[in-house]
C-alpha cells in the first residue's frame, strides 16, 4: 500500500498539479481507487489521492493551490456504495472507500459535460496563444470528445472583446469557460478580491471590480489568476508575442526580501515569461508584479555592454577592453594607496548582487586594499537590525520563516508595509487575517492590511513619526504592569541580572502609556489594548521594517522589539518571533557576507584575534584589527580629502544615500571612482571606470532572504558584456596583485562554508538536493535551521536591553513645521534604476508629495499642485497628492526617481549606533511653487551631460577579450 | 582634517553617549561608550576624536568626555 503523509507540504512534485490543497491532519484514512490502496492525511480529497496515486482524473475549476469549488463535474467518480457520480475534488476520503475514476459510464458523462464547454468555445486551437499549454483542450483529448451536436449558431460569447488595458496580460473572454479558478486565485492565493463572477448561469461572466478594465480595478497585476487560467483567457502578452517556451530553469527573484523561487521559461535565451514556482519554499509559487512581470530591463538599451574609462568626469567616456579597463582602475586604485595611504581607498558590496559576488567585493577590499574599508547599501536600510538583535538574542536575523505566520494569533507590524514592499509575504499575511488573526499596526501611516478584505480585528497606532522607542516602551510598561510577563520563560531563558534592570527601568512612570500620550499622539487606552492583545492572544508574531530602523533610535527600536518579544515568550517556536522584512533582495545575505567593516562573513568581528587568524590563513594575508569606514564616514572623509578612491559594486549610493548634495560633494573629490553596474545609474555619472554588470538572469550564485534561506540563482542567458559580476571583481583583484581563481560560484560558496561557522554544511550540492536552506547550517542543523533559538540563544541566555527613549533632534520648528517621512510602493523598487525601464512605469509615473487635507487646505494646494518642500539642508520639487492616509503634520513621497530629489531634503541625522539614516523623519517646509528647484535644474543639466558622454562613447571600439579572465 | 568632519564625530559620539547613559553607574556607561567606539569607529575616526580632546573636548558631552578618554589610541598596523 502506498502511504503518504504531507503535512503542510504544498505537494510531491512542484511540476505537477494534485487537484485540491494538501490535509493538514495527522490521522490517515485508508482507501482504494481503482484497485489500488493508498493511506493519506484525513481531509484529502479523492481527486487529490488519485493523482498521488498517478492516476489523472480530469478536471477544470480544481487546481492544487485552490480550494475545491466543484463547478465543472468533469472530476466525477463513481464509489462504492454511493449513489450517483459525485465530483472526486470537493469528495474527502473515508476509511475503506473503493473508486472507480474510468468506466463507460464516467466517460460519456464527461464527454457530454466537454462537449457543452466546448460548444461555446472557439475553434481555434490552432493560432490560440495557449496551444501546447491549454487545460481545456488537454481534457478534450483525455476524454475523447470526436464531435460536438450543439452548433455554435446559438447564443454564445465568441464576439466578446478582448481586454488589453494591463500591459502584461490580457483578458479575452470569448475564451472563458467561468471555472472561476481566477476568482478564487485572486481571492485565496493574492487576498486582493479584484475579480467577481457577474451574473447568473449562462450569463455569468467574469469581471474585474464594477466592470471595468484591469488597469482601472483594485486589481496589483500580480499574475495569480493569469497562472491558474486552464484557458487563453488571461494570457501573459510575452506568451501571445513569442509563443510557448521550450524549456525552463528555477531561479530566484531579484527584486525584494521575499526571495521568491520562480521558472525562468525560455526559448533559447530569450526569457518568455516568469512564472512562480511551486516548489519555491518562500512564495509556494505566488509572485508580484514586480518578479513576475518586471524583468524587461534585462534586455533594455540601456543596458552598459562594455567597458569604459576617462581621465576625469568632464570627458566622453571611451569604450575600451575589459584588460585596459581593468588595468586602468587597478593601476589608479594603486596610485592613490601610494600618494595617500592605504585607507584611502575602499569599496561598497551591493545588496542585489549574489552572496558569492558580495563576499568576492569585501574580500578583495580586505585582501587587496589592505584595509576594512568595505560598507553597504544595507547601512542605510538595516544596520541597526543587525546591531539590536546581535545585542539582545545573539543573532543578526529574523528568526522564523514566512510560514509561521500561519500559526499566528496576534499579528503585530511594525513601521512596514508588506502588501506593497514584501507583497507575497502580505498576501500570506491576509490570508492568516481572514483565518481570524488580530492585527497590529503601529505606523504613523494607515497601511493596506488594515483594509484586508474579510480580515479580523484590527487596532491602529498612528504614532507621530519618530516615537517609535517612546511606544515600544510603553507597550512593555504594560506587559510589566499588568502582569502579562512570561516569567517561566524569562526565568529559563533570559539573564537574569539584565532583566532586573531592565525590569526596574520600564516600571517608571514615565513610561506608562499615559504618560507617553504626549509624545506618541496616541490615545493610552489603544496602547493598552494593543499590548494586551501582543501578551496574551495566543502565539505573538512581530514584523517589521524600515519604519523601525531608518531613526536616529533604529537600534533602540529594535531592541525594544527583541525585549517585548522576550518578556511574553514569544519566541523559538512556529508562530512567533521577531522578523525584520528586508528591503532588497539581498540585503539578509550582504550583511551575512561580511559587508560591514567591523565584521567579517558571519558577524565575526576583526578586533577578535582568533577570527583574523583564521581568515587570514585561508587568505594568505594578515587582515587589520582595525574597523574601516562607514559610507557616511568615507564620504566626510572624502570631502576632508583623506578618501580618494571607491570601487562600487551594484549600487547607486548617489541616489539612494540622504543629504544627496552632500553626497555629491563627496563622490566629485574622488580621484578613482569604479562603477560596476548594469546601467549608467547616478553615481556612475561620477566614475572614472564604468565597468558593466550583470543581472541575476545571467550569472550563478545564491541570494538569501528575511527568512535566512539561501536560494539559489540560476544562469539563463550569457552576462551582455560576457563576464558576471563575480569575475569581474576576480579580474580586479588580480590586476591589484592578490590572486583569486574561483571557477564557478561554488567554490566560493565553499570557501564561505570553510570560514563562516553558521554556514558550514551548505554546499551547491545540499542546495540542489534540498532546493533552499536557511542558516545556520551546520553540524548541528545540517538541513538548516527554521526556526532560531528553539532552544538557547547564540550567547547562551536572552539580554535585555534598557530602551531610553531619546527624542531625535530633527526637530519640526516655525521654519519647518511638516515632518517629511518615505517608503515604496509596490510595482517600483529601490531606486528604480530597473522597474522604471519596465511597463511598471505605468503604475508610479513619478514621485509625489502626499499631504493630509488639513495642512493642504492651510496652504491652498490642490491635487496636481507643484509644491517646493524645503529642509535644513535643500529644496526639491514634487507635485502634490492631498491623502487622507496621513496624519495631519506628516508629509510623505517615495524615493523612486532620481528626478524627484526626495534625498536632497532628506538629512544626515543617523541611527546612533550604526549611522543608519533617518530617513522617516525631516523636518520641513512645503509651499505651492511653479518651477523646479535649484538642484533639480542642475540635476537635469548634470544628468542630460553625461548621457551625453556615455552617447559618443557608446561607438566606441568592440571588447572580445573576455576569454582572458574566465 | 575637516572641521565637518570632526563636527560629525562630536555629534556622534555625544548621541552615542546620551543613548547609553543610563547603562549602570557612570563609569559602567563610559565603558560601554568606550567600548562602542573601539568596536564599530574606524582607527582614523578614534585618532581624530582623541586629538580633539587632548586638545579641546569643550563640545563632548561629559560622557563622551571620560568615554573618550578611556580609549586607546589605536595602533597603526601593516
Ligand atoms: S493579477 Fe492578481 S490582483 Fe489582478 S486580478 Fe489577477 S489575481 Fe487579482
Ligand atoms: S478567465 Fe480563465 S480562470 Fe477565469 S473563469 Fe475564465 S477560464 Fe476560468
Ligand atoms: S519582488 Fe518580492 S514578492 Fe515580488 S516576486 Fe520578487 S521576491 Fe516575490
Ligand atoms: S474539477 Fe472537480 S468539479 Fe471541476
Amino acid at each position: 500500500m502506498l502511504q503518504y503523509f504531507d503535512p503542510g507540504k504544498p505537494a510531491l512534485n512542484p511540476d505537477l498539479d494534485y487537484g485540491t490543497p494538501p490535509a493538514i491532519s495527522e490521522a490517515t484514512v485508508s482507501l482504494s481507487i481503482d484497485g489500488y490502496d493508498i493511506e493519506v492525511p484525513e481531509g484529502t480529497s479523492v481527486l487529490r489521492a488519485a493523482s498521488i496515486l498517478g492516476i489523472q482524473i480530469p478536471k477544470l475549476c480544481a487546481s492544487d493551490n485552490l480550494d475545491a469549488f466543484g463547478s465543472c463535474r468533469l472530476c466525477a467518480v463513481e464509489i462504492e456504495g454511493r449513489r450517483g457520480y459525485p465530483a472526486s475534488c470537493t469528495t474527502p476520503v473515508a476509511e475503506g472507500m473503493s473508486v472507480t475514476t474510468q468506466n463507460g459510464k464516467l466517460a460519456k458523462l464527461r464527454r457530454n459535460i466537454m462537449e457543452l464547454y466546448i460548444s461555446d468555445h472557439p475553434l481555434d486551437c490552432l493560432t490560440c496563444p495557449a496551444n501546447g499549454d491549454c487545460e481545456l483542450q488537454d481534457m478534450a483529448g483525455a476524454v475523447g470528445l470526436r464531435e460536438v451536436r450543439y452548433g455554435f449558431e446559438g447564443e454564445n460569447h465568441l464576439a466578446a472583446e478582448t481586454d488589453d488595458s494591463n500591459p502584461y496580460f490580457s483578458f479575452d473572454p470569448s475564451k472563458c469557460i467561468v471555472c472561476s479558478r481566477c476568482v478564487r486565485a485572486c481571492e485565496e492565493v493574492q487576498g486582493t478580491f479584484a475579480l467577481t463572477i457577474e451574473g447568473r448561469g449562462f450569463d455569468s461572466k467574469v469581471s474585474a471590480g464594477q466592470s471595468e478594465p484591469f488597469m482601472d480595478s483594485e486589481c496589483v497585476s500580480c499574475g495569480a489568476c493569469v497562472q491558474s487560467c486552464p484557458t487563453s483567457t488571461l494570457m501573459e502578452k510575452s506568451v501571445i508575442d513569442a509563443g510557448q517556451p521550450e524549456h525552463s530553469v528555477v531561479t530566484t527573484c531579484a527584486y525584494c526580501g521575499v526571495g521568491c523561487s520562480f521558472k525562468a521559461e525560455m526559448k533559447g535565451d530569450q526569457l518568455v515569461r516568469m512564472v512562480p514556482y511551486k516548489g519555491g519554499d518562500a512564495n509556494h509559487g505566488h509572485s508580484c508584479v514586480k518578479g513576475r512581470f518586471a524583468f524587461g530591463y534585462a534586455t533594455h538599451k540601456d543596458r552598459i555592454r562594455e567597458p569604459m574609462i576617462r581621465g576625469s568626469i568632464s570627458e566622453p567616456w571611451r569604450a575600451v577592453s575589459w584588460d585596459e579597463a581593468i588595468s586602468f582602475a587597478a593601476s589608479r586604485l594603486k596610485a592613490t594607496q601610494a600618494r595617500y595611504g592605504r585607507e584611502s581607498i575602499g569599496g561598497i558590496t551591493s545588496s542585489r548582487c549574489t552572496n558569492e559576488e558580495t563576499y568576492l567585493v569585501q574580500k578583495l577590499i580586505r585582501a587587496a586594499f589592505g584595509n576594512n574599508n568595505t560598507d553597504t547599501c544595507a547601512r542605510v536600510c538595516h544596520s541597526p537590525t543587525g546591531y539590536g538583535l546581535k545585542t539582545t538574542l545573539g543573532e543578526s536575523a529574523g528568526t522564523q520563516t514566512f510560514d509561521s505566520v500561519m500559526e499566528a494569533d496576534t499579528i503585530m507590524v511594525i513601521g512596514a508595509n508588506p502588501t506593497d514592499a514584501h507583497p507575497v509575504f502580505g498576501s500570506q499575511v491576509r490570508r492568516r487575517l481572514r483565518q481570524g488573526a488580530k492585527l497590529i499596526v503601529i505606523d504613523p501611516r494607515r497601511i493596506d492590511l488594515l483594509k484586508t478584505p474579510h480580515g479580523g480585528e484590527a487596532i491602529h497606532l498612528p504614532l507621530r513619526p519618530g516615537t517609535n522607542v517612546a511606544m515600544v516602551n510603553a507597550l512593555a510598561y504594560v506587559i510589566v504592569t499588568e502582569g502579562l510577563e512570561d516569567r517561566a520563560f524569562i526565568e529559563a531563558r533570559c539573564d537574569q541580572s539584565q532583566y532586573a534592570a531592565w525590569r526596574e527601568f520600564i516600571q517608571q512612570e514615565r513610561n506608562s502609556p499615559e504618560a507617553m500620550e504626549a509624545v506618541t499622539g496616541v490615545p493610552a487606552d489603544l496602547v493598552r489594548q494593543a499590548a494586551r492583545a501582543y501578551a496574551t492572544n495566543g502565539n505573538g508574531a512581530i514584523y517589521y521594517g524600515l519604519g523601525v530602523t531608518e531613526h536616529s533610535q533604529g537600534s533602540t527600536m529594535v531592541m525594544g522589539i527583541a525585549n517585548l518579544a522576550m518578556a511574553t515568550g514569544n519566541l523559538g517556536r512556529e508562530g512567533v518571533g521577531v522578523n525584520p522584512l528586508r528591503g532588497q533582495n539581498n540585503v539578509q545575505g550582504s550583511c551575512d557576507m561580511g559587508s560591514f567593516p567591523h565584521e567579517l562573513p558571519g558577524y565575526q568581528h576583526v578586533g577578535d584575534p582568533d577570527v583574523r587568524a583564521r581568515f587570514g590563513k585561508v587568505w594568505g594575508v594578515a587582515i587589520d584589527e582595525e574597523p574601516g569606514l562607514r559610507i557616511p564616514n568615507m564620504f566626510d572623509a572624502a570631502i576632508a580629502g583623506t578618501f580618494k578612491g571607491l570601487y562600487v559594486q551594484g549600487e547607486d549610493i548617489a541616489q539612494s544615500d540622504p543629504n544627496t548634495q552632500h553626497v555629491e560633494a563627496a563622490l566629485t573629490s574622488l580621484d578613482c571612482l569604479v562603477v560596476q553596474d548594469i546601467f549608467l545609474n547616478e553615481t556612475a555619472k561620477y566614475a572614472h571606470v564604468l565597468l558593466p554588470g550583470s543581472t541575476f538572469l545571467e550569472k550563478d550564485g545564491t541570494f538569501t532572504n528575511a527568512e535566512r534561506r539561501i536560494n539559489r540563482v540560476r544562469k539563463v542567458m550569457a552576462p551582455v558584456a560576457g563576464l558576471a559580476d563575480w569575475e569581474v571583481t576576480m579580474a580586479l583583484s588580480n590586476a591589484l596583485g592578490y590572486p583569486m581563481h574561483y571557477r564557478h560560484p561554488s567554490e566560493i560558496m565553499d570557501e564561505i562554508a570553510q570560514l563562516t561557522p553558521t554556514f558550514t554544511g551548505v554546499s551547491y550540492d545540499k542546495l540542489e538536493r534540498l532546493g533552499s536552506i536557511q542558516w545556520p547550517c551546520n553540524d548541528e542543523h545540517p538541513e538548516g535551521s527554521p526556526t532560531m533559538h528553539e532552544v538557547d540563544f547564540p550567547i547562551g541566555r536572552g539580554r535585555f536591553a534598557v530602551t531610553e527613549y531619546v527624542a531625535t533632534e530633527e526637530r519640526t520648528t516655525r521654519k519647518f513645521p511638516l515632518v517629511l517621512t518615505t517608503g515604496r510602493i509596490l510595482s517600483q523598487y529601490n531606486v528604480g534604476a530597473q522597474t522604471r525601464r519596465t511597463e511598471n512605469e505605468r503604475w508610479h509615473e513619478e514621485d509625489l508629495l502626499e499631504i493630509h487635507p488639513s495642512d493642504a487646505e492651510l496652504r491652498g494646494i490642490r491635487d496636481g499642485d507643484w509644491l517646493g518642500i524645503s529642509s535644513r539642508v535643500g529644496r526639491t520639487v514634487l507635485r502634490a497628492k492631498v491623502s487622507e492616509r496621513m496624519l495631519p503634520g506628516v508629509v510623505y513621497t517615495t524615493f523612486h526617481h532620481p528626478g524627484s530629489g526626495a534625498n536632497v531634503i532628506t538629512t544626515d541625522s543617523s541611527d546612533w549606533a550604526t549611522n543608519c539614516p533617518e530617513y522617516k523623519v525631516t523636518a520641513v517646509q512645503v509651499e505651492k511653487v511653479s518651477q523646479p528647484s535649484q538642484w533639480q535644474r542642475h540635476f537635469e543639466d548634470f544628468d542630460e551631460r553625461q548621457q551625453q558622454l556615455l552617447e559618443t562613447a557608446i561607438h566606441g571600439e568592440k571588447t572580445d577579450d573576455v576569454g582572458v579572465f574566465k | 582634517m575637516s572641521n565637518d568632519q570632526l563636527h560629525h564625530l562630536i555629534v556622534m559620539v555625544n548621541q552615542i553617549s546620551s543613548n547609553l547613559h543610563h547603562t549602570g553607574t557612570d563609569d559602567e556607561a563610559a565603558e560601554a561608550v568606550a567600548g562602542h567606539l573601539k568596536k564599530f569607529w574606524a582607527r582614523s575616526m578614534k585618532q581624530m576624536i582623541i586629538e580633539y580632546a587632548d586638545q579641546d573636548g569643550s563640545e563632548l558631552s561629559p560622557l563622551s568626555r571620560e568615554a573618550v578618554a578611556k580609549l586607546q589610541k589605536p595602533v597603526e598596523t601593516v
